[in-house]
């Protein structure tokens, strides 16, 4: 017979064996805080896709020529009216970067909206209700799921791809199946909390049921999801462009990356046209993934002490006792 | 057999996901608007020829006469007939799977040696500024678009150090005198090099993160803690208890990265011009040459759901915990 | 086997964990010696850090951990160059039994590999000879020879106890640290783990560290027993003497909280929680949950004195020298 009656420790119980540190609150004013203040890998993330996002945005203001207009002659190198050169339509590549911005983060924010969209409900809707719902559902996504993503957005932006608006479409439909299933596990495990189960037998109906206690519980993990799923939408974007399916009005990163192949700027020693659209890519996916990884991990931490390291235990002189003798 | 009834569920799924493939693949080519035929762009299309090519491949027909000729003719391993060359799809295909074969080949390997030895040291060092750096040169380079990482290889490297950066073997190979094997195999190797070794490294990211996380946990394992108990050293610890269980997960995994790998295959091929099937799809889309198109994606959707099977069943063997 | 001196001895132990959230003094000033052949019950509630205690002895703690205090093997302190000093003894000369033998053996290997390993690291045995001696320690334990080349997850959860004793037996050490070896187990197979425990450490004069929560263990198999609360050892005796005559109100409220079957009593219970160890407490830590305390609690820390001849108390109801007001 064990001690029952005693009651359990307090924190930093067996603790080579347990999760040393207390998780920083999960509610979404918490992970906010850990965020903004906490996090120097979020902090520097969010640092990064604010000032893409402000570029993009004011756009129309800051731009210094037009997008759309030659203003000398085919592949000009960087000089001090054209910090970036000219691309192989004479147009200034600044200016294109700048409003290639709006479109690839456009579709990567509207993609990525649409996906969580999708993927949200249906995972809280298999999640909370559970039952022949939760199966049908669950079986709908597992046939999006093992559909090969590639080939199959290769194929839709074939045939449908010549508009923004349908991409956005393509990205969202090929990707929301793992926000579905994420979510899917986050609100059943809720459901089944003391809470909510004590909510339902005061007879609160199950749309309230959702939007008070399911909802704020899911949130934070959607939003570090969505986020995510935004540079997975970015890189989706870049590749359509690259195979020539995107919208042929727009320009965005992937199309800028697209032409200096096609406008043959390796041979013309071009790097002004090759290297800035895939930097900007790069670094809004990285700036995505800090965010996004950020969020997941105060959300769910993992903190396993490893049990092997370089580094061994410290010594220490053992300290003066303090107090009467 | 351990597990024949998992084998025989996992061959039946994977069975029932191709055969959704194909009714998706039909559904998907008839929805082009308009119809596959007005789409189409080739030199000598006039209206007439449209209209006797629709007859004869029966888009004139209902849907379901159309679907079921459709799975007939896949039964017979008719793909149907290229648009612009009147050849078989098959027969376009056919040499171009073989030139990229050996590209995915090479570049699993590159990502799988370069990831695994990232990872891992990653995972020694844990917290170190090694670790740091390392983990965000893996995220950098899985974050970078595939076919930017070929642009500035080609640029930055292939033209400075005269690599081959177009085609898959030299033109001139042959002209004077007969070359030999070796030569012939050294100039393919040339020509495979970049865009493989480009493919590697811009995949092996994934495989870096994995492994350090996988090795991670295994080192926060009760085992591992068991072996230190018992006095054996760091190394021998990760390299006969570490090493095994983390890589675990990375086997699957490499099957189930097939689906990216040929992605980004696809791209390379287009920057190295590279025959291989990523350039023949590519050539298809700018043709409107839907057969092919819709050939090609049968072949890579099958490849695809063909590795995911074969990761269920290598996780089951290799884990002997894993019951069915 | 005559020894004179203990085989172990541990001396003013102090673990500190380094944490996010601020620095844990998880283990302070335990001591406590062993002989050979003896039997020690380390007892208290789940976070007092008895594990911790045990862990440091081998230095088996994470990088985050810095240890303080001295461990006598034979009266070499075996902590004095940290890691250094440690690692030649483990296994040789002390070995462990830890928690939840159900992870403790790697899932891929076949167990008699993974006791063969430490035989063939420290020279005990090689090549043909481990399997006869995996043979030998099979029977002791208890287990059929043959399972030796069957995987962990094929073993039950008694015996895969009884192939982690094995394998703490393999190079033949001194002492026997046990981490909770029957939680998880079921009644019946509890008592024959105890009993194997019991009859290992006669026959080979094996000195064992019984790290539990559970009284009637400590009662069952240990001869002495040690009482750990908030990281500090509160009362080290013979168990017969911590339970007839326990000299801290923790001991004594322990023992009489464990119910007796037949007994008619009814249920005392400790109100309150143990004290976070991330702060410095001020006097006696056991001070806000005890039944007799008094005037000096909560300002002094009470030292571990000597009541009777190896038993000792760290309370200030033991000092006759202080004032008494009840």
């Amino acid at each position: 017979m064990t001690i029952e009656a005693l009651p359990p420790a307090g924190p930093g119980g067996g603790l080579p064996a347990t999760d040393p540190a207390p998780v920083a609150g999960t509610t979404s004013r918490g992970v906010l805080r850990q965020l903004v203040l906490g996090d120097r890998q979020a902090a520097f993330g969010s640092l990064v896709l604010a000032i893409f996002i402000a570029l993009a945005l004011a756009a129309p203001i800051i731009s210094p020529y037009s997008p759309r207009g030659k203003v000398g002659p085919v592949y000009a190198p960087p000089s001090s009216e054209h910090l970036l050169g000219l691309d192989d339509g004479g147009i200034d590549m600044l200016t294109l970067l700048i409003w290639g911005a709006r479109v690839s983060l456009l579709v990567g924010f509207a993609a990525s909206l649409m996906a969580m969209l999708i993927g949200g409900t249906v995972g809280i809707l298999s999640g909370y209700l559970g039952g022949r719902t939760d199966t049908v559902l669950m079986r709908i996504t597992d046939y999006f799921l093992v559909i090969p993503d590639v080939p199959l957005m290769i194929v839709a932006a074939a045939i449908w791809g010549q508009s923004l608006l349908n991409i956005v479409i393509i990205i969202a439909v090929i990707y929301w199946t793992s926000t579905a299933r994420l979510i899917r596990a986050q609100v059943k495990s809720v459901r089944e909390q003391v809470y909510v189960k004590r909510a339902r037998a005061l007879g609160a109906g199950n749309i309230r049921l959702i939007a008070k206690h399911v909802l704020p519980q899911v949130t934070p993990l959607l939003v570090a999801n969505t986020v995510l799923t935004v540079a997975t939408a970015i890189f989706a974007e870049t590749y359509i462009a690259f195979l020539g399916l995107g919208d042929p009005s727009q320009i965005s990163w992937g199309k800028l990356i697209q032409n200096s192949l096609s406008g043959g700027a390796i041979f013309s020693d071009a790097w002004w046209a090759i290297v800035p659209p895939g930097v900007c890519v790069t670094l809004v996916i990285l700036a995505c993934t800090m965010v996004g990884q950020s969020m997941e991990d105060a959300l769910n931490p993992r903190l396993k002490v490893g049990h092997l390291s370089v580094h061994r235990f410290r010594l220490r002189r053992p300290p003066l006792k303090a107090g009467a003798e | 057999m351990r597990g024949a009834d998992y084998v025989v569920r996992r061959t039946g799924a994977a069975l029932l996901t191709v055969f959704v493939a194909i009714t998706l693949n039909f559904v998907l080519f008839r929805a082009v608007p308009g119809s596959a035929i007005t789409a189409l762009r080739c030199f000598h299309c006039t209206k007439q020829f449209k209209a006797a090519l629709e007859q004869e491949l029966g888009l004139n027909q209902s849907m379901w006469q159309q679907y079921t000729i459709y799975l007939g003719s896949l039964a017979e391993g008719d793909l149907g007939t290229s648009f612009t060359d009147h050849r078989s799809v098959w027969q376009n295909l056919k040499e171009p799977i073989m030139n990229t074969l050996p590209m995915l080949v090479i570049a699993t390997v590159i990502s799988v040696v370069i990831g695994v030895a990232a990872g891992v040291l990653s995972a020694w060092r844990r917290g170190t500024r090694t670790d740091r750096l390392n983990t965000w040169t893996a995220l950098s380079f899985y974050a970078m678009p595939t076919q930017w990482i070929g642009l500035m290889v080609v640029f930055y490297i292939a033209l400075r150090f005269g690599f081959p950066v177009a085609g898959i073997r030299d033109p001139t190979l042959g002209i004077l005198e007969e070359p030999s094997t070796w030569t012939v195999i050294a100039d393919r190797l040339r020509h495979l090099a970049l865009p493989a070794l480009t493919l590697g490294i811009g995949l092996y990211g994934e495989y870096a993160l994995i492994v350090r996380s996988s090795m991670l946990e295994t080192l926060g394992e009760d085992y591992v803690l068991t072996a230190r108990a018992k006095g054996l050293k760091n190394f021998n610890i990760v390299w006969r208890h570490g090493l095994r269980n983390a890589m675990l997960p990375l086997v699957t995994l490499i099957a189930l990265s097939f689906g990216y790998i040929l992605a980004g295959a696809i791209v390379i091929e287009e920057v190295f011009s590279y025959p291989g099937i990523g350039l023949a799809v590519i050539n298809a889309i700018d043709q409107r040459d839907y057969p092919v198109l819709q050939g090609a994606f049968l072949l890579l959707t099958f490849a695809v759901i063909f590795f995911n099977f074969v990761a269920d069943l290598l996780y089951f063997k290799l884990d002997p915990r894993v019951t069915a | 086997m005559s020894r004179r001196g203990p085989v172990l001895r541990v001396e003013d132990l102090h673990v500190w964990f380094d944490l996010p959230g601020g620095e844990l003094h998880a283990v302070q000033g335990v001591g406590f010696e062993l002989q050979a052949g003896e039997r020690l019950g380390l007892v208290g509630e789940s976070g007092c850090g008895k594990t911790t205690t045990i862990l440091a002895v081998m230095g088996l703690l994470p990088p985050n951990a810095s240890v303080a205090g001295r461990v006598y093997l034979d009266d070499r302190d075996i902590l004095e160059g940290g890691e250094n000093t440690v690692a030649p003894h483990r296994w040789k000369d002390v070995a462990m039994v830890f928690q939840g033998a159900m992870n403790a053996f790697n899932p891929v290997k076949r167990i008699g590999d993974q006791i063969a390993e430490p035989m063939e690291l420290h020279g005990t045995a090689t090549g043909r000879a481990t399997r006869t001696r995996v043979a030998e320690l099979f029977e002791m334990v208890g287990i059929a020879p043959e399972r030796a080349d069957r995987y962990p997850h094929e073993f039950s959860g008694g015996m895969r106890q009884r192939a982690a004793i094995a394998m703490a037996l393999a190079c033949d050490p001194q002492v026997l640290l046990a981490d909770e070896p029957t939680t998880a187990l079921d009644v019946m197979v509890q008592a024959q783990i105890l009993e194997l425990l019991v009859r290992l450490s006669e026959e080979l004069g094996l000195a064992v560290v019984l790290v539990t929560h559970d009284l009637p263990v400590v009662a069952q198999t240990c001869g002495r027993a040690a009482v750990m609360y908030a990281g500090r050892m509160v009362e080290d005796g013979a168990t017969a003497d911590l339970y007839h005559d326990p000299k801290h109100p923790y001991t004594r409220l322990l023992f009489s909280a464990t119910p007796d079957l037949y007994a008619e009593e009814h249920i005392v219970s400790i109100p309150g929680a143990p004290p976070r160890l991330d702060r410095h407490i001020e006097g006696c830590p056991f001070q806000p949950r005890c039944d007799r305390a008094f005037a000096p609690c909560p300002t002094i820390a009470p030292p571990f004195i000597t009541v009777a001849p190896r038993h000792a108390a760290a309370c200030h109801l033991n000092d006759v020298a202080l004032e008494r007001t009840q």
